[in-house]
């Protein structure tokens, strides 16, 4: 199947070449002068330092390990990001944390060691994808970056604290024993 | 005058032109780099960017990024300077000086202000004093100096792809010359002179009287082959990145390279400044008669200012012609066109106009 190709006829006007330069010399003039009248702040141009761009809400940025009320993790330390990670850049070492048991509405594990390695991570969510529990989400915040590059290895703290100032959150640095049972056991049904 | 000429031990006259000299190339200097900014920051706003505003003094005070020319010169200045192996070096030094001082010489002779009278001697505000036999003859044949700048470049540092560039450009430019000399002949004919003095006093002060309009197709002619000379956009064929990589500068690098890229701007202004004394009245006020000095400076400058600026408009409005496209343009379209204008005027004037 052929395309038919339509061929433009120019006009004598535009054979003369000097009538579409400066019909496109208008154009980018106007373009000029609209640019030049624009307010920072309306141009096209995130001014990066000064403006920051507000990312959409499905955007894939730093890690957060995310909280309970009282400030315990979320996390349970199953393992299922570590596994879900294409870049295994999540490490996890589980401990015990309380004799209480599961029938009384705790769990009893948690990450001991709980470090993402920034440099290998690729933004990808699927750990946020594998996550149980919903104690890892990946938030707005992309300037990831540091001098060395030890200092982005995101350890337990880092990764809790990330969005504290933002979400106007304390941030912590320990782990604070549960108080409150996280879900409600339904009770067996007597019989 | 006389008191700065007995303070330095000269006479009146030398120090009139040391002045004069201080004052013509330290502004086109000034201007030419102002212009690398200038072009930088009206393509960003052409292409609704925003450009070149980071730089600043002590890093707090920022004048919409000029300070970048102060950035730029320091930083070219402390680069490494290499010259190529292979590079035949003294040529290699040399370019860049070839190509920076015809560009600036060129203004010369070109009037910016209204002669006037003080103290019984007469003061002219060009360089070289009119009436000094050359006229517009000498920045005709100082840009065709330029050539030398950017094939001595282009050969010196023994690159394929600066070769091929120069060779473009300077088979360019000799081509355009032609059409452009035939285009002022034109004008040195309804003139009867070829002094710049001649040519805006003839002019007069009315812009319908000035060369442009019955010099229509010869400006046309002029203003196109100007973008060749000064090997600007529409026609750099200089340089090329999709085809010669940077062309005759390839292998420049740090203040030669500068010196390069600040020929070209210099040239721009000479351009400028030429087609402001050949088609629009040179320092002639519109609709002022007899405009006092510091006016017609003003006019002068501003029309150069103007003209610089369709240089850096045109190169971002319009896509690059093809080396054939350059040569049909300049051989079939702009050679006859300025045979025709000069027959035009020559025709008129036999019929006593």
């Amino acid at each position: 199947m052929g395309v038919i190709v339509k061929k433009v006829e120019l006009t004598w006007l535009d054979r003369t070449y000097v009538w579409p330069v400066m019909k496109g010399m208008g154009i980018t003039f106007r373009h000029f002068i609209r640019q030049l009248f624009t307010r920072t702040s309306k141009r096209y141009t995130v001014q990066y330092p000064e403006m920051k761009r507000v990312m959409p809400a499905g955007y894939r940025g730093l890690h957060e390990l995310k909280r309970f009320e009282d400030g315990a993790i979320k996390c349970v330390a199953c393992f299922m990001c570590a596994e879900a990670c294409p870049a295994r850049c999540i490490s996890i070492e589980a401990e015990e944390f309380s004799d209480l048991n599961i029938t009384q509405g705790f769990e009893e594990k948690r990450p001991q060691v709980f470090k993402i390695d920034m440099l290998r991570c690729i933004y990808c969510g699927m750990c946020e994808e594998a996550c149980p529990k919903d104690a890892i989400w990946l938030r707005n915040d992309y300037e990831v970056a540091a001098y060395d590059r030890l200092s982005m290895q995101y350890g337990k703290w880092d990764l809790m604290n990330t969005y504290a100032e933002a979400d106007g959150k304390a941030r912590i640095t320990e782990d604070t024993t549960p108080t409150v049972p996280r879900r409600a056991i339904t009770p067996p049904i007597a019989s | 005058m006389d008191t700065l000429a007995s303070l330095l031990h000269t006479s009146p006259a030398i120090a009139w032109m040391a002045v004069k000299i201080v004052i013509v190339f330290g502004g086109i200097f000034t201007l030419a780099a102002v212009f690398t900014w200038v072009e930088r920051r009206g393509s960003a706003m052409i292409q609704d960017r925003i450009g070149p505003n980071r730089a600043a003094l002590f890093g707090r005070i920022r004048i919409i990024g000029l300070q970048q020319l102060l950035a730029d010169g320091l930083k070219f200045l402390f680069k490494e300077d290499l010259a190529p192996t292979d590079a035949n070096k003294g040529l290699f030094w040399l370019a860049p000086f070839l190509a920076f001082v015809p560009a600036m010489l060129g203004f010369a002779v070109i009037p910016f202000g209204r002669s006037f009278v003080s103290g019984g001697t007469t003061y002219h505000l060009s360089v070289l004093d009119p009436g000094n036999g050359m006229g517009m003859l000498y920045p005709l044949a100082i840009g065709g100096m330029a050539v030398y700048g950017v094939l001595v470049a282009a050969w010196s540092s023994n690159n394929k792809w600066s070769i091929l560039g120069g060779m473009r450009a300077s088979a360019a430019m000799v081509s355009y010359e032609i059409g452009m000399s035939l285009a002022v002949v034109a004008l040195f004919m309804t003139t009867g002179g070829y002094d710049p003095k001649d040519i805006i006093a003839a002019q007069g002060y009315l812009p319908w009287h000035w060369n442009v309009v019955p010099h229509f197709l010869g400006f046309i002619v002029f203003f196109t082959c100007m973008f060749a000379e000064t090997n600007r956009l529409p026609f750099d064929f200089a340089e090329g990145e999709s085809e010669i990589v940077a062309g005759f500068n390839t292998e420049y690098g740090s203040m030669k390279f500068s010196l390069l890229a600040l020929a070209e701007y210099g040239h721009m202004m000479t351009a400028s400044a030429l087609i402001a004394t050949l088609y629009f009245g040179g320092w002639q006020v519109p609709f002022v008669q007899n405009p006092t000095v510091a006016l017609s400076i003003t006019s002068f400058v501003l029309k150069l200012v103007f003209f610089a600026w369709v240089f850096v408009w045109i190169r971002w409005t319009l896509p690059r012609f093809r080396y054939d496209q350059l040569m049909h343009l300049g051989w079939k379209v702009m050679l006859p066109m300025s045979m025709v204008n000069l027959v035009f005027h020559a025709w008129r004037m036999s019929q006593g106009h």
